[in-house]
């Protein structure tokens, strides 16, 4: 064993070399392993950890129903407002059924947009989305207080948690053809529910061609949804009260279904029972229904295609029952943001921008879209105070007066008075996951079809959608997103 | 000395041969190596969901939850009370059976027209064979405008023609529905049989068949009892393929009639999806989907076995 210490040969210069210390040889390799990092660090792929990344912006919507010309319009206002801000946005675009499967397989991966866009309220992934309290405080300090039925859609009392953000919302009124009730003797259209029915047998007798009088769907789709919705309200009937305590079973619902199958009887054939979201759109624009309900875009497109039947359709507001004249608004638009959203600042500063925006937005979708939160349409010195009703007039003003094309151009008069008869899926209470299953799944709609087509009773029709809709309350109350339960009928 | 020189040649053969064996020479090597990339397509692809899909059915998963909450059986229990999933297990049972048959006729049918020679025969196998190219979501969505309650052009090809003045509303009765697709699941896989049913035809030795023709049989007698039972194996695998794509497939139902009219025309799998992808109980869902799993898994044994004996017995 040397006694010498532990050394190295070191060199000195071209032609010395000298032993060196142990402490001598650890301070030079602590000194070059510093200054490789550094180097590396200059020059290398270390940057990538330090280097900030981009600011990008990945959002998700729908394809919207307006395509040709609120499509270009936002992509334009997007592209805008990320060049001002120096960020990359990605709009990507689903069809308005892909919205809820791409939306589970994205929380399913933990991965996905930045910000994603329901036509309905998306409350059942309330645990996978962040909290919206504060850009929908600060959209009410800019304009003033949210729709109601807009806020029965975005935030639920049971968790105390805005779950959505909201832009816009669509009502839903009635789409008829006004030659052929004109024909009946109801020019101006039907009033009540019960005018349906009686104009419907005399469109059935008198207009042969017309294969389908009336359009009311009873199948497995959104607008068949809405519609057996608006029927229950009218008829004093809802799938849950204001407590969330599910009440359909109720002489009010029996009788709404009993109605519900003397239409199909006298006025409809089976086909309602297989529509789609498109097939109502088309058997107006084909003059084989007088009547659906929709929304405008069916006449838009008849427009956009330039089809003579244009000029026949008309609207009327929704249908008055015995309790009451009510329907469900035909789209909920709700922004959420996922949890694992990797720029959750982006895109709520995105949303504020969109609603900053509101006049252009129900603009550009040719007054489809209505604002969530009227102020946003107002002029923007108006006082705040004053910016709801303001914004009211400018959209009221703009459906007395349709600068697409319509004529005679007070068309969509209609639309103005749309709130009055409008309200949100879960109706009287908020819109919560128990709603928006029994919804999805159809369970009006079908207690609509069997007791229409002689498989059940209304009664019994109505005792087994009750039965299933208290298992999905069940099941989402014992989740706790839901609440009530104590008078469940 | 004469050691070295006769070991030498056994050397340098041996060293010759230990240079020249390559990947190729090595088949335990080369076989593992070409079948891993489907080995790991087969366990990431359809091994990993497989098992995810099992725990999602014992579980109280939501669509918006990441919570794996063990419910054991729970799921099962009720989807088995449930009404609406009894119909929906007898509407795949109906569906698989009744295509399947019909499949299997008609496929036997015309692998007996394709194996004659007749002018335009190989135009018309490219015919027959198309169906089974086509995307079936394509596929699908033009026979929904077939069927199209409202424009149905075989409803207007019927009256235009005289033969029937009524209207069928195809998709809106679920008679006709389930009839509807019954027709397209027969159109998709009857191509496939046909094929497979051809190539058996092609495989029953020629001696055979000529015994069977100078003994005088007849075309049914030589069907029955010569073709038939020779085919026997081959066309219990295009049964069994049948069935499997048959009893699991979700896009001609959700695509045709989404389960409507009054989820009357549901089957596991459109089932399975309208309550765990848009309904968002994702565990009831996952149940729906793996209930008929231990059954296929039977009749595949079961079938198998089958084709196998009658193979030997053959």
């Amino acid at each position: 064993m040397s006694d010498a210490p532990d050394s190295k040969w070191v060199r000195v210069d071209d032609h010395r070399w000298r032993r060196l210390s142990r402490r001598e040889f650890l301070k030079l390799a602590a000194a070059g392993a510093a200054g490789a990092g550094l180097a590396a660090s200059r020059f290398g792929s270390i940057t990538t950890f330090v280097r900030a990344q981009p600011r990008a912006l990945r959002i998700m919507t729908w394809a919207h129903f307006v395509p040709w010309a609120y499509h270009p319009w936002f992509d334009n206002f997007a592209r805008e407002w990320a060049r001002s801000k120096s960020v990359e946005v990605t709009i990507d675009r689903v069809s308005f059924a892909d919205i809820v499967p791409r939306a589970t397989a994205e929380v399913a991966a933990q991965q996905g947009h930045d910000v994603y866009f329901f036509i309905s309220p998306p409350s059942q992934f309330e645990p996978q989305v962040l909290d919206l309290a504060d850009i929908n405080r600060e959209a009410e300090r800019r304009y003033g207080p949210i729709l109601p039925l807009v806020k029965d859609s975005t935030y639920n009392p049971h968790t105390r948690k805005w779950f959505g953000f909201s832009d816009n919302w669509v009502p839903d009124p009635g789409d008829y053809l006004k030659s052929a009730w004109a024909g009946v003797g109801y020019a101006q259209g039907p009033r009540t529910w019960e005018d349906l029915l009686t104009a419907g047998r005399r469109i059935k007798e008198r207009f042969p061609n017309i294969q389908i009088p009336i359009g009311v769907g009873y199948s497995q789709d959104i607008d068949s949804n809405m519609a057996t919705r608006a029927i229950l309200w009218s008829f004093g009937a809802s799938v849950q009260d204001k407590d969330a305590n599910v009440v359909l079973n109720s002489e009010e619902a029996v009788k709404a279904v009993e109605w519900g199958a003397r239409l199909f009887r006298e006025a409809m054939t089976p086909a309602v029972m297989s529509w789609n979201a498109a097939s109502n759109n088309q058997a107006l624009e084909a003059g084989a229904t007088a009547y659906i309900l929709n929304s405008i875009s069916a006449y838009r497109s008849a427009q956009q295609r330039r089809l003579p039947i244009a000029s026949d359709i008309f609207f009327v507001p929704a249908l008055r029952g015995p309790a009451r004249a009510l329907a469900a608004t035909h789209v909920m638009g709700v922004w959420v943001i996922w949890r694992f959203s990797r720029a959750p600042d982006l895109a709520k500063e995105f949303l504020l921008h969109l609603l900053d925006n509101a006049r252009e937005s129900t603009l550009g979708s040719e007054m489809y879209n209505f604002p969530s939160y009227m102020g946003a349409a107002a002029e923007k010195a108006t006082p705040v105070a004053q910016k709801p009703a303001e914004g009211l007039m400018w959209v009221q003003g703009r459906v007395r007066s349709d600068r697409f094309g319509s004529l005679p151009p007070d068309k969509l008069k209609v639309l103005a008075d749309s709130l009055k008869w409008s309200a949100n899926i879960g109706w009287p209470g908020v819109a919560n996951p128990a709603e928006g299953e029994i919804f999805d799944t159809s369970v009006t709609a079908d207690m609509f079809g069997k007791a229409a087509t002689g498989q059940l009773t209304p009664k019994q029709a109505v005792e087994e959608a009750s039965r299933r809709a208290k298992e999905i309350y069940t099941k989402w109350r014992q989740a706790g997103l839901v609440g009530g339960g104590g008078r469940d009928r | 000395m004469a050691q070295p020189n006769e070991a030498q040649p056994l050397v340098q053969l041996a060293a010759a041969t230990f240079r020249r064996r390559t990947l190729a020479d090595r088949e335990g090597v080369l076989g593992r190596l070409l079948l891993a990339p489907a080995f790991l397509y087969v366990i990431l692809v359809v091994g990993v969901p497989f098992v995810l899909a099992i725990l999602l059915s014992f579980s109280a998963a939501r669509s918006g939850s990441l919570s794996f909450s063990w419910v054991g059986l729970s799921h099962f229990s009720t989807i088995i009370a449930d009404p609406q999933f009894q119909l929906t297990l007898r509407n795949t049972l109906v569906f698989t059976i009744a295509s399947q048959v019909l499949v299997m006729i008609l496929a036997t049918a015309a692998a007996n027209v394709l194996d004659a020679a007749f002018f335009g025969k190989r135009a018309v196998r490219m015919l027959i064979l198309l169906p089974w190219a086509v995307p079936v979501s394509l596929a699908a969505m033009s026979w929904a405008w077939i069927f199209d309650s409202t424009f149905s052009v075989i409803n207007w090809t019927l009256r235009a023609s005289g033969l029937f003045q009524g209207w069928l509303y195809w998709l809106g009765d679920t008679e006709l529905a389930m009839i509807a697709i019954i027709i397209v699941h027969v159109w998709r896989t009857f191509p496939f049989a046909t094929v497979v049913v051809l190539a058996g035809m092609a495989a029953i030795p020629l001696e055979i068949r000529e015994a069977a023709v100078i003994d005088g049989a007849s075309f049914w007698r030589r069907l029955f009892q010569v073709n038939l039972p020779l085919l026997l194996p081959v066309v219990t695998v295009a049964v069994l393929f049948g069935v499997v794509f048959t009893s699991t497939d979700l896009s001609v139902v959700y695509l045709l009639t989404r389960g409507g009219p009054y989820n009357s025309t549901h089957v596991l799998a459109s089932l399975a999806f309208q309550r765990g992808i848009l309904g968002g109980d994702l565990g009831q869902g996952a149940a729906i989907a793996l209930f008929l799993l231990p059954a296929l898994v039977v009749v595949a044994i079961v079938m198998l076995r089958l084709a196998r004996r009658a193979e030997v017995g053959a």
